[in-house]
């Protein structure tokens, strides 16, 4: 007994009866989009400088043609560092297929309200990324609190344990209506969702400033939507997760499981 | 004859798809000497718990302890346990594993586990799984043979969750209440 207690390190905690403070999580929640969205325009830059230097560094090999022995070897560099950055850039989860985004106009472009506006590109790796991101925390999520709970053994039993259990745990509230066809496709409704409890609209802006408040709390559920298909996914569930924002604080998702018909 | 008593020969993780992930083994040991066991042997013998997962799974809807899988032999048998996330624990005991060190811990080789005397252990390995998860490092895609996409070997190959189920094989007796 005296070894088991020697062996848990001082600072580690105590997986039946943890501490967090809700006011942490809700902050790391609020940074992580910005965050995801500096990384994924940074990589893009990076991308491009690379290959606007691998472009110009086959101009010069092209150009002179009784080739010059450091030539080549500069040639190769640059399509190695190109290939490079592509595999970092999918294994990352931005996915771009070709190199055609525009930053210039990206940083010009502006809202309503002055907050820069995310291209559909940086958007998308936004997403790639917020959305793994909570896979992963969902996986673990999952495995750390189901343990005291009956099987799921149905798909509906485990969205039952997203909502009530899950939806607690991280969003301290139930989903307040599951809707299903009972052919796979399953539509949660979140009337007051807690990441865009704080939300606001400037109503004086007109008629676009809800639409661009919309459109920038989208972001914001990008993370939620990837925790429920990683919690699915754990309990054996494979589906895809979508979510919109109809109205500031309500947050509708919709869950396709694998195979299912609408 | 010494008087022996139970020890844990081997304890077994295995993924959602029947993967293994973590497989290790714990020699019988004497006064003097550490009987090793068959990797080879043990990895046969824990497949062959699988049909019984399979086949108690519908029938079993409440609770994780899927108890005696079944025995080889009147040393060796299997339990078993069942996570919500099809994560499947075995415990392989060997009943004449170490030597006894009362004359109570002698007997328990002779009169079988209680039911409830390896839920410490799972519970244990259990958790350690489970603070496996929370190390960032570890991808648990990367160990799904549906989703992982190197070639890399699936087995868990974290020192730490390793050093954890040897500490629970090194400790565990039939009785025991924490690990």
């Amino acid at each position: 007994m005296a070894a088991a207690r020697q062996s848990l390190a001082p600072g580690d905690d105590d997986l039946q009866n943890p501490k967090i403070s809700a006011a942490a999580l809700d902050f790391l929640l609020i940074e992580l989009v910005p965050l995801a969205q500096r990384i994924t325009e940074q990589l893009h830059a990076r991308e491009q400088t690379l290959q606007a230097e691998y472009n110009r560094s086959r101009a010069i090999a092209s150009s002179v043609k009784p080739v010059p022995p450091d030539v080549p070897a500069k040639e190769e560099n640059g399509s190695n560092t190109t290939l490079s950055a592509h595999a970092g850039a999918k294994t990352n989860g931005s996915v771009k297929g070709s190199v055609t985004g525009t930053v210039g106009d990206e940083t010009a472009t502006v809202t309503s309200l002055g907050f820069p506006a995310m291209s559909e590109e940086t958007r998308e790796g936004v997403f790639f990324r917020l959305d793994g991101l909570g896979y992963r925390v969902g996986q673990g999520l999952v495995e750390r609190f189901s343990a005291n709970k009956p099987r799921a053994s149905t798909p509906l039993e485990a969205i039952k344990f997203i909502c009530k259990d899950l939806w607690i745990l991280v969003f301290r509230k139930q989903i307040d209506n599951l809707k299903t066809n009972h052919r796979g496709v399953f539509v949660l409704t979140d009337n007051r969702f807690q990441p865009l409890g704080r939300m606001s609209v400037d109503r004086r802006a007109g008629p676009r400033a809800s639409e661009d408040a919309l459109a920038r709390a989208q972001s914001y559920l990008y993370f939620p939507c990837g925790l429920i298909r990683g919690a699915l996914a754990s309990l054996g569930v494979e589906a895809t997760v979508e979510a919109v924002s109809s109205d500031i604080p309500t947050a509708t998702f919709h869950i396709k499981t694998k195979g299912s018909k609408p | 004859m010494e008087s022996r008593s139970p020890s844990i020969a081997a304890i077994a993780v295995i993924g959602r798809y029947n993967n293994p992930l973590h497989i290790s083994l714990f020699p019988a040991t004497g006064p003097n000497y550490e009987q090793e066991r068959d990797r080879l042997e043990y990895s046969f013998m824990v497949n062959s718990c699988l049909d019984i997962f399979e086949a108690r799974m519908p029938a079993k809807t409440v609770g994780h302890d899927f108890g005696l899988l079944h025995a080889i032999d009147e040393r060796i048998a299997m339990y078993g346990w069942l996570t919500n996330t099809c994560i499947k624990l075995v415990i392989v005991v060997d009943m004449e594993g170490r030597p006894a060190t009362n004359a109570e811990a002698g007997k328990t080789a002779i009169l079988g586990l209680r039911n409830n005397d390896l839920t410490p252990a799972f519970h244990a390995v259990q958790t350690a799984y489970i603070r496996l998860l929370r190390n960032p490092f570890y991808v648990p895609d990367e160990h799904n043979p549906k989703k992982a996409q190197g070639t890399g070997s699936l087995h868990i190959a974290s020192p730490g969750f390793t050093k954890e189920i040897e500490r629970i094989a090194k400790i565990w007796y039939p009785g025991i209440t924490t690990l």
